[in-house]
């Protein structure tokens, strides 16, 4: 068994503001191995992103403890938010810019990725003048910049038309596989969590907490499209939709 | 390697309509004009109306030409051009960097707000005054008053631009581990390219406005000077002049904000 990454212990968290405090999170205990690929899925509004925050650092839970064994995170979000002015490599850039990791090195390996991953020739377009797809793309391969042993994505499909999120779906899994990344999913789609993941959480509304968790069993199937025909497939769906309704 | 594209005829047929749409704006334009300064020369010609109160585009014509050989025309274009540019330019860095400093900290922001809120709503011509006797009667006085009357206007639009910063991009930096310098140097500026040109419009306006006021109030020299006194010894042609050439660098200068807008924001990023 690979070594725990990433471990929620009893982690609670209130928001305050000046109308009110909201729970957020309660008894939240959950871990994520090296290499896995976890999914969690929730009712809208039960603090999923929270979660994510929590996970990366940006927030401090109220109680409990997040231990991630000093791992570097990096996040991908709901939009591609690659920056209009930069071209498509300044952006994918931009994440060694911040870090400070800005090396003649670093950036070979980044246009590498960007070479591997199809988009060699438009690094120097503007984002304005990539589709959809390539944008998400792009926004993977920032995600990827720094080399972090975690990627947290944050709906990172939902923005997407439907073909444009299966292919584009089936682009970043491949991806997130190949370069052996441990990744947390969160997603409100329970096909995409079925379709990605090794292991499925479910959150309750808030205060969120995992209310079951469920290992895939595709085997080495790690293709969404094909996981999405298998026969095992809409048992898992039955079971999480009655459990995220539950 | 290049190659040809080649339309349809349809396509060529449509491309036709916008070239000659482009032509007939054009010409409507230049036709309005000269309409209108045909009319008015009419108007002084033919005696329709008193010339010595509407004057006329050749009374205006004759106006400058003399002011050129009296050897002033320059000189007070010059002085009221100077105080406008400076003006504006000190407005547009004070105010930016003033929303700047109150983007930073949201306390500041907070306790600054109601202050911002009375001075723009304050007409600033009411300073005229307090402004000749801190001042003087020199160009230093209309400086202030130019730089009075666009900096507040300068804050707020700046301010606006930097609070509305996108949240997810800022999220996205954050996670990083962005510090604030870095928000501010890779996203919150950048960002607000577009808002500063427009700012950037807006106080050409600003300036002139204020250059002028400040002329009003005092001065010795400059276009306003030219309004008022020619006002002063109902010398109209003298006022219409100064106001013509008003306009030619109203629009001069704002053409060139329009340049600079298109060498900072390129067409490709849209």
């Amino acid at each position: 068994m690979k070594r725990e990454i990433l471990r929620f212990d009893d982690v609670g968290l209130t928001y305050h503001t000046r109308r009110g405090e909201t729970r957020a999170a309660e008894h939240l205990s959950f871990s994520v191995r090296e290499g896995e690929f976890v999914a969690i899925i929730g009712p809208s509004g039960c603090g999923k992103t929270t979660l994510l925050s929590l996970a990366a650092g940006l927030l401090s839970p109220s109680e409990g403890k997040v231990e991630n064994a000093g791992v570097s995170f990096g996040y991908m979000l709901q939009r591609d938010e690659l920056f209009a002015w930069r071209t498509v490599e300044k952006n994918l850039f931009l994440p060694l810019e911040i870090k400070k990791m800005d090396t003649a090195e670093a950036r070979k390996r980044v246009r590498s990725l960007a070479e591997k991953y199809g988009l060699a020739d438009f690094l120097q377009n503007y984002p304005a003048q990539l589709s959809g797809g390539m944008r998400q793309r792009a926004a993977l391969i920032r995600t990827l910049a720094t080399d972090p042993d975690v990627l947290l994505l944050d709906e990172p499909f939902s923005a997407l038309d439907y073909q444009t999120r299966l292919n584009v779906c089936r682009d970043v899994a491949g991806i997130i596989r190949r370069e052996g990344k441990t990744a947390l999913l969160i997603t409100h789609d329970i096909s995409e969590a079925i379709s990605l993941a090794d292991r499925v959480l479910v959150l309750s509304a808030r205060p969120a907490k995992v209310v079951a968790a469920h290992e895939m069993d595709f085997g080495e199937e790690n293709d969404p499209l094909i996981r999405r025909e298998k026969k095992n497939f809409s048992g898992w769906f039955e079971l999480l939709w009655k459990e995220l309704n539950g | 390697m290049k190659h040809q594209i080649t339309y349809s005829r349809e396509h060529a047929l449509f491309l036709k309509k916008c070239r000659r749409h482009t032509v007939i704006v054009q010409l409507f334009r230049v036709g309005v004009l000269a309409a209108l300064l045909g009319l008015w020369e009419c108007v002084a010609a033919f005696g329709w109306a008193d010339p010595f109160l509407t004057s006329s585009p050749s009374r205006i014509c004759a106006t400058v030409a003399s002011l050129y050989r009296e050897g002033t025309l320059f000189y007070h274009i010059g002085v009221t051009l100077a105080e406008t540019i400076v003006g504006f330019l000190i407005a547009v860095a004070l105010g930016t960097s003033i929303a700047l400093a109150l983007w930073w900290s949201e306390s500041l922001r907070q306790v600054a707000e109601p202050y911002i809120v009375v001075l723009n709503a304050l007409p600033k011509i009411a300073l005229g005054p307090l402004i000749i006797i801190w001042f003087g009667t020199g160009s230093n006085a209309i400086v202030f008053m130019t730089v009075l009357v666009g900096l507040i206007v300068s804050v707020m639009h700046m301010l606006g631009a930097f609070v509305a910063t996108d949240k997810n991009k800022l999220l996205l930096l954050r996670s990083m581990g962005a510090n604030k310098i870095q928000i501010l140097t890779k996203l919150v500026l950048p960002s607000s390219r577009a808002a500063f040109i427009s700012m950037l419009k807006v106080n050409v306006g600003m300036a002139w406005i204020g250059s002028i006021m400040g002329e009003y109030i005092v001065s010795k020299a400059g276009l306003g000077y030219l309004i008022v006194y020619g006002g002063q010894v109902f010398k109209l042609d003298l006022v219409m002049s100064a106001t013509c050439i008003l306009c030619l660098l109203a629009a001069g200068m704002y053409f060139l904000v329009v340049l600079l807008e298109k060498k900072l924001v390129k067409s490709a990023e849209r």
